[in-house]
């Protein structure tokens, strides 16, 4: 039988430094049939290894559309990520997956999309983009709104700074007040301030929104006010992992499991489930 | 069904075969069910209460490597662990014990399957023994089972008198196990053991579980749970001692620079680190929404996910909680 | 017990407490501790010698704590305890887990309590740590009730055991207890029961470092329990809740009494006996062996 524990090994090709604290691994499975066969979709997520540390969970930052790698992104926090933090190119890591559920990419075919993201949230969202992206044409409207706390702590900046020159996505850039530096070019003020200034339509539009649980607790309303429906806010839960695989007991929110019937919910689905998150 | 009658001394003498065959015995001790060395061991009493703890070790050990690591410069190498494929047969076991494999399975085989159970439950036999006690924390008839309950066991005895037992064959797995001991077996009369079975007294059923599973979701925010959460402690003993209780850790063990293995450890809701975010945050922050999510785990999710009660109604964790919770008493009150 | 169910509701009624942590019976045999914050609950209130719980571990519970600032003003804990758990309370405010004026020590003249829920009481079912116990009356107290009866006459069986395992060698020592460490499932019952234990993280629940596996094999569960009983040495009171806890039947108590007999040998000091004497851990004295010292 088939060990469901077992990762899949991969090495670290590239280590980017996307902030002070927040790095992102591209990695390469060493079992070329794993890395032909290796499939997932945006807004999934998996369970990486620091062997002799344990294993952490994160989403899938690259888009599915990239075959030739794949990527996560980290913030060191705990145990596994400040031993992640320690390894090199070259070194080996495990990872399990893909599990849990995905953004309807297929779905919201022919719809405006935005993207509303706030620090480390960036990290599923931008996986959706580059998806989003790469499939251009079968999308209308693309608008961006990102914003972090300060400048230093914007992730993936040169992916911003591509999709800021680019004709067909509207990037709106953001940092928190007293977060920016002289030089800084970009809007100043919190992601919903920023949301009710741009002011996207909302007719035909699907929301993609990941973010700190207070960046969310106040966008919410502004996007109501904009004329969003729940059902079109689309978002992520994290909640404690261990196994991945609906068996371990941490992350469940009443009846639903985050890591089997999530991480992806729209808020419709958020607000009907016991607010123990 | 089946009904052959087995004597004591014969059973006995069944046991010491399977002793010999060097397959594992467990039968209930005084305070678990532990590996039999010789027959005369066995208390065959269905007068006892359930043991301290269940035998869920043995099928979903307390602490198992499922992974093997060996780091080098760059590179690990993996090796796979192995499930040791001896074969247990539970003797005696209560029937508030007997079904405990066939609720956990559910959850170890939805979707993903979970290969050190699998293996492990598959090479169980169990042979239930009809109950014929019960004390102010047995709830069995609670959670749809009762003190003659068959259900999870492969065979069941009953007791005809001091030295007989009536045989029951419930399923295909007791059958073949039981075949190659035909010898001791002689034709059944099921009239004697429905004469036992009639006189079985049952606890009284404290609570209708499909009124507390509508009650639970629609209480979520009652202030029945601080109270409770003011009096628990938060030690998981009442998880760890639960017959089908089942969340789990996963760790790593260095036990050299290079060399190491991946756990799968038992672990408890109860506790206040099991879902606690690396960033501080905690969604279940308090020992109220703690005990809630461990009564709703147990009366409304499982039911809801797998159609069945997370629960054998045992009581082993009210005999045993340190501060004396009842969760008979708690599950009862979920009403108005 | 009239006059405790009294003595609490007016407490109560008086806002003189936010609480009585006391004890209510669940059966002929058995009680339950309760947290009572309304007079009314007053007439739950019990005492017998199946009053088994020490109930001064509530004082390091957070959510108890903070029924002491429900009010506009700064308000007491009253507690129902047994001499020996006033030794508890003794050892918490020496360790400035509480103070003295935060507790209302409600206490009784005590003559022993049963070893376990469902037992009878007599010199065959006494508890251990009351068979050589001296307090029959607590060292300090707000207000006392009951008079002073006979204790059970009983033989000291723990003590029995302790000099057996010291006459044993090493080696047979080393294998009684792994084979009773063999039986933990790190369950931390022993933990939460604990006054003592106290530590907002403890050293367990660490990971960075991980001191010490979390997994029940020989190992980890040597290292946990072995780790407690030297976090407990001079500090355990003896109250006996860690060996009641344990759902494997571990006798803990065996350790720690051994410890403590260590610490009264070496140091003469006997933890929760003083208000006056610094904690053995917290004071150095001169005349201390210098080679106890790591």
């Amino acid at each position: 039988m088939n060990n469901i524990y077992m990762p899949h090994l991969a090495e670290i090709r590239e280590i980017i430094d996307e902030s002070p604290d927040t790095r992102t691994f591209r990695l390469k499975f060493k079992d070329a049939d794993t890395a032909n066969s290796f499939e997932f979709k945006a807004g999934q997520f998996a369970e990486y290894s620091a062997f002799g540390d344990g294993e952490s969970t994160f989403c899938i930052a690259s888009s599915p559309t990239h075959k030739e790698f794949i990527e996560c992104s980290f913030k060191v926090y705990g145990k596994v990520t400040q031993s992640l933090q320690r390894l090199n190119v070259g070194d080996t890591i495990g990872i399990r997956g893909p599990y849990g559920n995905w953004f309807p990419l297929d779905e919201l075919k022919g719809k405006n999309l935005l993207f509303i993201a706030g620090g480390i949230g960036m990290a599923p969202v931008r996986c959706v983009i580059e998806n989003v992206l790469d499939w251009r044409e079968e999308y209308k409207d693309v608008t961006i709104i990102y914003g972090a706390r300060s400048v230093s702590d914007l992730i993936y900046k040169q992916e911003i700074g591509e999709w800021k020159i680019r004709p067909d996505v509207t990037t709106v850039v953001t940092v928190d007040p007293g977060g920016a530096t002289p030089s800084w070019d970009g809007e100043v003020g919190f992601v919903p301030a920023i949301l009710e200034k741009t002011a996207p339509a909302s007719e035909n539009t699907a929301v993609i929104l990941c973010g700190p649980p207070v960046m969310i607790k106040f966008t919410m309303p502004v996007l109501t006010k904009l004329g969003f429906r729940d059902e079109d806010v689309y978002t992520t839960l994290e909640n404690r992992m261990k196994c991945g695989l609906g068996k371990c007991g941490r992350c469940n929110i009443g009846n639903v499991y985050v890591c089997k019937d999530g991480p992806v919910f729209t808020y419709a689905q958020i607000k009907k489930l016991p607010q123990e998150f | 069904m089946e009904e052959k009658i087995i004597t004591k001394e014969d059973l006995l003498k069944l046991c010491d075969d399977i002793i010999a065959k060097g397959h594992t015995l467990l039968a209930p001790g005084i305070a678990e069910y532990v590996p039999v060395t010789n027959a005369s061991q066995i208390q065959l009493d269905s007068s006892a209460l359930p043991t301290k703890a269940s035998y869920k070790s043995y099928v979903f050990p307390k602490a198992e490597p499922i992974l093997y690591y060996k780091r080098s410069k760059n590179d690990v190498q993996l090796i796979d662990a192995d499930v040791d494929g001896k074969k247990i047969i539970v003797l005696g076991a209560k029937p508030c014990d007997t079904n405990s494999i066939n609720i956990m399975r559910h959850l170890f085989n939805w979707d993903y399957e979970d290969k050190f159970f699998d293996l492990r439950q598959k090479h169980f036999i169990i042979i239930g023994l009809m109950c014929n006690s019960f004390d102010d924390y047995c709830f069995c008839t609670s959670v749809g089972s009762s003190p003659v309950s068959e259900e999870g066991s492969d065979l069941f005895l009953i007791p005809l008198d001091e030295e007989t037992f009536a045989l029951r064959i419930v399923t295909e797995k007791g059958d073949e196990f039981i075949q190659q001991y035909s010898g001791f077996l002689k034709e059944g009369d099921e009239t004697r053991s429905f004469a036992v079975i009639e006189k079985v007294k049952h606890p009284e059923k404290a609570f209708d579980s499909k009124q507390v599973h509508e009650w639970l979701g629609n209480n979520f925010e009652s202030p029945k749970w601080d109270g409770i959460g003011n009096v628990c402690l938060s030690c998981a003993q009442c998880a760890f001692v639960c017959p089908v209780c089942h969340c789990f850790d996963i760790v790593d063990e260095d036990y050299s620079y290079s060399e190491g293995r991946r756990m799968k450890n038992w672990d408890g809701c109860q506790f206040g680190h099991f879902t606690l975010h690396a960033s501080g945050h905690n969604p279940r922050d308090i020992q109220s929404k703690r005990y809630r999510q461990r009564v709703n785990h147990k009366f409304r999710y499982y039911v809801d996910k797998f159609g069945q009660i997370l629960c054998t109604g045992c009581g082993r964790c009210s005999r045993g909680c340190p501060v004396s919770i009842d969760i008979k008493e708690i599950v009862a009150n979920c009403k108005d | 017990m009239e006059e405790l169910r009294k003595y609490a509701k007016e407490l109560l009624e008086k806002g003189e407490v936010a609480a009585v942590i006391g004890y209510q019976q669940v059966n002929e045999r058995r009680t339950k501790p309760i947290i009572v914050t309304d007079p009314a609950d007053a007439t739950k209130l019990v005492f017998n010698e199946y009053c088994l719980n020490n109930l001064s571990v509530y004082f390091t519970r957070a959510r108890i704590r903070s029924l002491m600032r429900t009010k506009d003003k700064p308000t007491k804990l009253a507690i129902t305890a047994k001499p020996c758990d006033v030794h508890s309370i003794i050892a918490l405010i020496q360790e400035n887990q509480i103070q003295r004026n935060d507790v209302h020590i409600i206490s009784f003249y005590c003559h022993g309590v049963v070893r376990d829920f469902g037992c009878e009481f007599s010199g065959d079912y006494l508890a251990s740590k009351c068979i050589t116990c001296e307090t029959h009356k607590p060292l300090y107290y707000d207000k006392i009730f009951g008079e002073d009866k006979v204790t059970p006459q009983a033989s000291d069986k723990s003590l029995a055991k302790i000099k057996e395992l010291e006459k044993m060698s090493s080696k047979e020592r080393f294998d009684y207890f792994k084979s009773e460490f063999d039986k933990c499932i790190k369950c931390y019952a022993c933990r939460a029961v604990c006054p003592l234990c106290y530590c907002q993280r403890c050293i367990t629940d660490k990971t960075i470092p991980r001191w010490i596996e979390s997994s029940s094999h020989g190992r980890g569960n040597f290292a946990w329990n072995i780790v407690r009983a030297f976090h407990l040495s001079g500090r355990c009171t003896g109250c006996g809740e860690c060996d009641r806890a344990c759902p494997m039947d571990i006798p803990l108590s065996l350790i720690n009494r051994r410890m403590a007999m260590e610490v009264k040998d070496l140091f003469s000091f006997v933890s929760g006996r003083s208000l006056e004497t610094p904690t053995l851990v917290g004071s150095f004295d001169k005349k201390d062996n210098d080679e106890i010292f790591m």
